[in-house]
């Protein structure tokens, strides 16, 4: 494998090259995905059928706690891309970790306010609202599920084989998916949560 | 046994029980010759392990050329029904399935893996690359594409086709009016393979921004390939939106919710608006590959380089953004307002005039040129009158007011047929002569391939230009059957006879195919058609690593000129190549999915989760698998190159 | 130890916390609804435009202009998408 020394590791590769790139392409795909979630959420918004509208049901107080969660999770992501990119291993390590204890503290109250919908009577099948609330949210938290799954993946990666071509490359990657979820969970933010309640 | 009773066929009849009794042979006789002949272990090593791009090429045309054979039963059977007033042969529920499955074997998983072939062997070929970006994601894609074929063809023996249009429109395909597990396998299987061809577009942009040989720049690129990167860009666009609509969809008819229902707030225009939002691009993803064939045979066998390059590339473009902006026109008749019909109409028919470009310069390359009429090159030929015809009606149908006369009739299923069957199925019948030696080391033979030609064009006219005209006089399309009062009776008898000339064509190309296998001279050359780009420029068979050395291109004809001036396409010397590992786990993580999208079409969740389970294990194998592929020594690539050259 | 201090970072992060208070005017201020959109649409892509510039490193690479183009390409065909749609069934039904 040829290495390239005057390129940040993560693309000191052909193939690191190419994964980052293919990376943004799948990003782009995604922007598309969740895109398609707004229009439906968008286009469905007011058709509460005999269940709840969105003024109803929303609160601010854990909203704005995931959202600062999630916003400063995207910072400490970038606080580990640039103890990486100085080579600092240790500290790159506790950033992703951090960052994943984040990530599982929004998902905690994600699922809290899941539980709390469901119990005032705005599940899944009560209308076509709620249906594309929970499955707006839900595909949201289902990426950020994942991502916890990868983001340990890739620690252990880094603990086991420490600062490679290839685990550095994952982990730039990595970065890359955490905060274009913290971009989405904007939009979510803003046009479903702050939208509804304005 | 109550069990099994879902698994039982809702509306069985004798063709259906035929083929039960046929696939079950078939799979005996497949497992008893693979074992006879000890090919099990050939089979694993070489094919359904391999992620070179030339196999996953041609197992994504055998796919293709044994769905279209599906897909052209199904037309048969359809023109049969219809031949003549008040037909017996199918009854409603039949025909309903029939038409259904036909569509979406037709479109996706016919015209989608026909062009993932050639997209696949010649891209990398064509750009001087050893292989494409991500070659075990390419074999994911393949297998996940023939797993969602297989699940969605198990339908038909196991649990009921589908049977709500292949645009499955709701409130038809929900759970009140589609009772039978069939439109969960049209929304699961096409999710399947769905992924695949989103892996594609991913896999095929990386390839083509990031691998070309030096001094291939953009703009160099072979027409074949601007298409493809083209194509992919709108694929990556809009699959997602399909992923989400098949997902609501399948929550739906799933899990209750009320997404396309009619009550509690559910609006079922919303899937026909996601689906086309998904749908009409897809055409240009079927079409724009074919302009790109068409582009290389018609300025191979003109002889003369592709007039209009720079227009060429940006009508392409072009039609890449207007085709995400038009979707509307398939339902102007749904309710909405004049205002969006207007601006849908009109940026429908903006289309036209990127098209047209492409239409001149293909008429241009043409002129004053020395035209060699071979079976590629009549097919090329014959696209651009009859495909213009189809074009032309698109025009009529994209004007909103007289929509509301054309719509739902056979005056819409003619002109999708005049475009697609010209457009993309004689591209692809054009593609598979014109790359057949490529990929097979023979020609397959002109006399035999220019009947069918002739066949195909003859029996294409007689089969759909009757129904503009029934169309227009009001025969709606996917009815099962008409009276004779109506009057079709005499043109749906012309239509009949039209699609046997076409099977006739079809059964003329396996014969073609049979008799160059047997007769064909095998001493055929690298470069039999002489031919302009890089994929000519390397052995026959195309040697593992494609090019022993890698070209250095300075025009986009690159091989051509090199033939005509001189230019050294191969300056550097032999160094040893990287190439990357086989793998099974693309194979097996998508046969899981297979038992993944089977568990859920039938509600059994518990296998459902398990598969879910294993498919999350296959991914995290990938993450933690060393793998740094392998090298091919230059003592090897010297063998394999002498070796090659004495072939020829 | 300048070049060790993670400015772009802290930067970004202080900035997108201003942008998240400024969106959350819309819900503490009585605003129009025409108001309180522009105000959220334009909090929503300064801050996305934010996170693709400063921590994604979008134009880090010779590939920044496909990159981009690539990315503005679906932010067009997504903004087409769903205003399209709302034409279709909102407005215009």
């Amino acid at each position: 494998m040829k290495i390239d020394h005057s390129l940040p590791l993560e693309y000191s590769t052909k193939q690191n090259g190419l994964n980052i790139f293919g990376f943004w392409v799948f990003l782009a795909a995604e922007i598309m995905l969740f895109a398609t979630l707004f229009t439906s959420y968008f286009t469905l918004e007011h058709r509460v059928g005999s269940g709840p509208s969105g003024a109803e049901i929303f609160e601010i107080t854990p909203v704005l706690i995931e959202t600062l969660v999630l916003l400063t999770s995207s910072f400490t992501i970038g606080l580990g891309v640039h103890a990486m990119r100085i080579g600092n291993k240790k500290a790159m390590m506790t950033f992703f970790m951090v960052t994943l204890l984040l990530g599982l503290t929004f998902l905690g109250f994600e699922i809290f306010e899941f539980v709390h919908y469901v119990h005032i009577g705005a599940g899944l099948q009560v209308s076509a609202f709620t249906a594309i609330l929970l499955t707006t949210l839900g595909t949201h938290g289902a990426h950020v599920t994942f991502g916890l799954f990868w983001g340990t993946a890739i620690l252990l990666q880094l603990k086991k084989r420490g600062l490679t071509p290839e685990t550095a490359n994952k982990s730039f990657i990595f970065s890359l998916y955490w905060h274009f979820l913290d971009v989405v969970w904007i939009f979510i933010f803003s046009f479903i949560y702050l939208k509804g309640m304005m | 046994m109550e069990f099994f009773q879902r698994f039982a066929i809702p509306n069985p009849s004798l063709a259906i029980y035929a083929s039960m009794v046929a696939i079950g042979l078939t799979v005996i006789a497949i497992i008893a010759g693979l074992t006879y002949f000890k090919k099990w272990g050939y089979l694993w090593r070489e094919w359904l392990t391999t992620v070179d791009h030339k196999r996953i090429g041609i197992m994504y045309l055998i796919s293709a050329l044994i769905m279209l054979f599906r897909g052209g039963v199904d037309a048969i059977m359809m023109r049969a029904q219809l031949a003549v007033p008040d037909n017996k042969l199918l009854d409603a529920q039949h025909y309903n399935e029939i038409f259904t499955t036909h569509g979406v074997v037709m479109v996706m998983f016919m015209a989608m893996p026909f062009i993932f072939a050639f997209m696949n062997y010649v891209v990398p070929l064509q750009i001087g690359a050893r292989d494409v970006a991500f070659p075990r994601l390419n074999a994911l894609s393949f297998w996940l594409f023939f797993f969602g074929a297989m699940l969605f063809n198990l339908s038909f023996v196991i649990g009921g086709s589908p049977d709500a249009g292949w645009t499955s429109y709701f409130p038809l395909a929900g759970n009140d009016f589609s009772e039978s597990v069939g439109t969960n396998y049209y929304m699961l299987a096409i999710q399947i393979s769905g992924l695949g061809s989103l892996m594609t577009g991913i896999n095929m942009i990386t390839t083509i921004i990031k691998m070309r040989a030096p001094g291939m720049t953009l703009m160099k690129m072979p027409m074949f390939t601007w298409a493809t990167l083209v194509t992919n860009l709108i694929m990556v666009t809009v699959f997602p939106v399909l992923t989400v609509a098949l997902a609501m969809g399948t929550m739906d008819r799933l899990f209750g919710t009320h997404f396309f229902a009619t009550t509690n707030g559910g609006m079922d225009m919303l899937w026909a608006n996601l689906f086309w939002v998904w749908g009409h691009p897809e055409v240009y993803i079927l079409i724009l590959p074919a302009f790109g064939i068409y582009s290389e045979i018609i300025s191979t066998f003109a002889g003369r380089n592709l007039y209009g390059y720079k227009s060429m590339v940006a009508s392409m473009v072009v039609i890449s953004a207007l085709s995400c902006m038009v979707w509307a026109h398939h339902f102007f008749t749904m309710g909405q307002g004049a205002l969006s019909n207007s601006f849908f109409s009109i940026t429908t028919m903006m289309i036209s005039v990127p098209t047209g470009v492409k239409i001149f310069n293909w008429l241009f390359t043409l002129w004053k040129g020395k035209i060699r009429f071979t079976v590629p090159m009549l097919y090329s030929i014959g696209f651009i009158p009859l495909f213009v015809i189809g074009g032309v009606t698109g025009v009529m149908l994209a004007m909103s007011a007289a929509d509301y006369q054309y719509h739902n009739t056979m005056f819409l299923v003619a002109h999708f047929h005049n475009t697609i069957i010209p457009g993309v199925v004689f591209a692809m019948l054009a593609g598979l002569t014109f790359y057949w030696p490529k990929m097979f080391g023979f020609m397959l033979n002109e006399r035999i391939g220019k009947w069918a030609f002739w066949f195909l064009s003859i029996g294409f006219c007689l089969a759909f230009f009757p129904m503009y005209i029934t169309g227009l006089d009001g025969q709606a399309r996917r009815m099962y059957t008409y009276s004779e009062a109506t009057g079709f009776g005499p043109l749906n008898m012309v239509s009949f006879v039209g699609a046997g000339v076409m099977a006739i064509a079809f059964a003329l190309i396996v014969y073609n195919v049979y008799y160059s296998v047997r007769y064909s001279p095998r001493n055929i050359g690298a470069d039999p058609w002489d031919a302009r780009s890089l994929e000519w420029a390397t052995h026959t068979p195309v040697p593992e690593y494609n090019f022993a050395i890698e070209p250095q291109v300075a025009s986009s004809q690159a091989f051509w000129d090199s033939k005509k001036k001189g230019h050294e396409l191969f300056p550097g010397k032999l160094e040893k190549i990287h190439m990357p590992n086989n793998s099974g786990v693309p194979f097996i993580m998508s046969a899981i999915f297979f038992v993944w999208g089977f568990s859920m079409v039938f509600s059994l969740w518990i296998p459902a989760i398990i598969s879910v389970i294993a498919i999350f294990a296959c991914m995290a194998h990938r993450s933690f698998e060393k793998d740094h592929g392998h090298y091919i020594s230059v003592k090897e690539i010297e063998e394999t190159e002498t070796k090659l050259r004495g072939a020829n | 130890m300048g070049e060790l201090f993670p400015r772009k970072q802290v930067m970004g992060f202080v900035f997108s916390l201003i942008l998240t208070a400024a969106a959350l005017t819309v819900y503490f201020l009585h605003l129009s609804f025409a108001q309180g959109m522009a105000v959220l649409v334009i909090t929503a892509f300064v801050q996305a435009l934010l996170q693709l510039v400063v921590f994604m490193h979008a134009g880090e690479t010779e590939d920044k202009w496909i990159i981009y183009g690539k990315v503005y390409f679906m932010i067009g065909v997504a903004l087409i998408t769903v205003f399209g749609t709302l034409l279709i069934f909102l407005w215009d039904m």
